[in-house]
């Protein structure tokens, strides 16, 4: 049966790709691991090699777009071989958009510096206790159920909670920012009727947030506790400025937004695999020391983060194929994550490929997510929880039909690949 | 503009300068060489940034925290010169730091 095929899409608007993304991808890396996406004004991004080239030359390659994506035209013309006063001008126009995760060369790193420092082993080991509690709590309450839809009961409020805990956010407000999150169109929202144009513009989650960090932290800056958000407060930079307190809002605010979605869809897409899967269950049962290497393997094939985005500062190359400056690149995390030329047998799941920490599951180079050992560490926490108090772990039927025939349901988003719902029978 | 005198795995020496405030790490890999995979990004959790002090600056390096040296540890390369480059943020007291690129753990 020969595949439809699909390069004319439109990556950025057709819910039909968000099935099966990867069928996409593969039909894109068989015209090359660098082409033209024929739909937006961008170049696929889909080797492995070149990824990594892309993602660890920030020089030439601005990330100034990475959240923003391609999708939409640029708002100004490239001209020139070098656009860096037009980025500059772009930046102001990013406003309170312009995060930690879109800066480029000194101000990224003097704030990657303070961001660099924030879950460190140390902190990580403090919260093994409460992020233990509570995973398994949450869990005790729906294997009692006898099953549960995962995303939203589950994995959702936990992320959360942990984030909040360990930034110190007071448990009254928490729900409030939960409220807004989930009120708001997803990251990489790919429902363009969603932007009302009529209606009044929105007050962003980040800017809701925003006013709430701004309290916080100018509260921890004269009285400091044990929580990272005093840390926030109290950071220099590595001159030993003391940084805008704007700076440190916007920071914290993304660490509260960036790890949400990203880890609680990870923690269904894992879940995804063990409930379909009788015999990755039983291994798993038997030895928990494979919950880290199994993670690292849903990371590669089917991580949160299908994709990032760069636009060239300058005229440079990869490899030999020139880019010119204002070339936009769609990095895709998720193709190079299946490259044939770097994974044998690259659609199959395997615990312990050689080298499975290579994959680009949480980016790579100066912009490699600061919360990764975070992630880690608290989507294992639940799977174990879950592993420990059940006997069987299925999908439920009713819901998503039956095996061999599953409805899948995901997220309409360019940027997150993950199930909008995941119901699960559990039986202790 | 201060510098740091780089030995690669193949034994080739190359100067690279710096920016103040930048890391060990960044210098390396922003001065073109790539045989540092650096794969947590710098926030001290994978190791895979890992160099030798070869000689003298001893005086003026960070100390090695709990967490780097936790990590170090798990390394098969591990001698007393070791540091994660990640970890040393350059200072123009460190111009002409000699360093080698430690050999790849399995
Ligand atoms: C499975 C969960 C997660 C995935 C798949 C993920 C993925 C990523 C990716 C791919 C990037 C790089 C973007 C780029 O290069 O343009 C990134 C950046 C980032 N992530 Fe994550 N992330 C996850 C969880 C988290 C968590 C829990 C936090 C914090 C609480 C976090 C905080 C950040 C930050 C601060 C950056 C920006 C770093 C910088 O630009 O220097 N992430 N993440
Ligand atoms: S880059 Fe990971 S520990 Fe230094």
């Amino acid at each position: 049966m020969s595949a439809t095929d699909l390069t004319g899409k439109d990556y950025f608007t057709d819910l039909s790709l968000l099935l099966d993304p990867y069928e996409y991808f593969r039909q894109m890396y068989a015209r090359g691991p660098v082409s033209p996406m024929g739909s937006a004004d961008s170049l696929l991004v889909t080797g492995f090699a070149e990824a990594v080239e892309v993602l660890r030359n920030n020089r030439d390659f601005s990330s100034a777009i990475a959240t923003t994506g391609a999708g939409q035209p640029l708002t100004f013309v490239p001209e020139g071989p070098d656009i860096s006063t037009q980025l500059d001008a772009f930046y102001e126009q990013l406003g309170p958009m312009n995060l930690l995760v879109n800066y480029d060369g000194m101000p990224h790193a003097r704030l990657r510096a303070i961001a660099s420092q924030l879950f460190t082993p140390t902190r990580l080991k403090a919260t093994h206790d409460f992020m233990h509690e509570f995973a398994a709590q949450l869990v005790r309450e729906s294997v009692q159920k006898g099953g549960c839809e995962i995303v939203n009961e589950i994995a959702t409020p936990f992320v959360t909670l942990v984030v909040a805990e360990i930034l110190g956010v007071p448990p009254g407000d928490r729900e409030k920012f939960r409220a807004v999150i989930d009120a708001a169109p997803p990251p990489g929202n790919m429902n363009r009727d969603d932007a009302r144009e009529d209606s009044e513009p929105q007050m962003s989650p980040l800017e809701y947030m925003g006013l709430f960090f701004f309290e916080y932290l100018s509260d921890r800056r004269d009285n400091p506790r044990d929580d990272l958000l005093t840390q926030l407060a109290l950071a220099t930079y590595p001159d030993g400025e003391l940084p805008d307190l704007l700076e440190m809002v916007k920071l914290s605010g993304f660490l509260f937004g960036a790890g949400q979605d990203t880890s609680a869809k990870l923690i269904s897409n894992a879940m995804r695999r063990i409930a379909e899967d009788p015999v990755l269950q039983e291994q798993l049962r038997a030895d928990y020391t494979l919950i880290p290497p199994m993670l690292e393997e849903v990371l590669r094939l089917e991580g949160s983060t299908k994709a990032t985005w760069r636009i060239a500062r300058r005229d440079t190359k990869i490899g030999d194929m020139e880019i010119p400056a204002g070339t936009r690149l769609t990095v895709a995390l998720a193709a190079a994550n299946r490259d044939p030329r770097r994974w044998e047998n690259p659609e199959e799941f395997r615990i312990g490929r050689p080298r499975i920490q290579e994959h680009l599951g949480f980016g790579r180079g100066v912009h490699t997510c600061a919360g990764a050992p975070l992630a880690r560490l608290e989507v294992a926490a639940i799977l174990r929880h879950f592993l420990e108090q059940t006997t069987q772990i299925s999908l439920n039927a009713e819901k998503h039909g039956p095996p061999g025939n599953r409805k899948l349901e995901y997220e309409p988003s360019y940027i997150i690949r993950g199930l909008a719902n995941l119901h699960l029978e559990l039986r202790a | 503009m201060p510098e740091v005198i780089v030995t690669t795995r193949s034994g080739e020496q190359q100067a690279i300068p710096f920016t103040p405030g930048t890391t060990l790490m960044q210098a390396i890999t922003e001065g073109g060489i790539y045989e540092l995979q650096a794969l947590c990004g710098g926030v001290c959790s994978c190791a895979t940034c890992h160099v030798h002090i070869d000689a003298g600056h001893s005086a003026e390096l960070p100390t090695v925290s709990e967490d780097e040296d936790g990590l170090l540890a798990g390394s098969e390369h591990r001698s007393e010169r070791s540091r994660l480059s990640c970890q040393i943020r350059l200072t123009d007291a460190l111009d002409g730091l000699r360093v080698t690129i430690a050999a790849e753990d399995e």
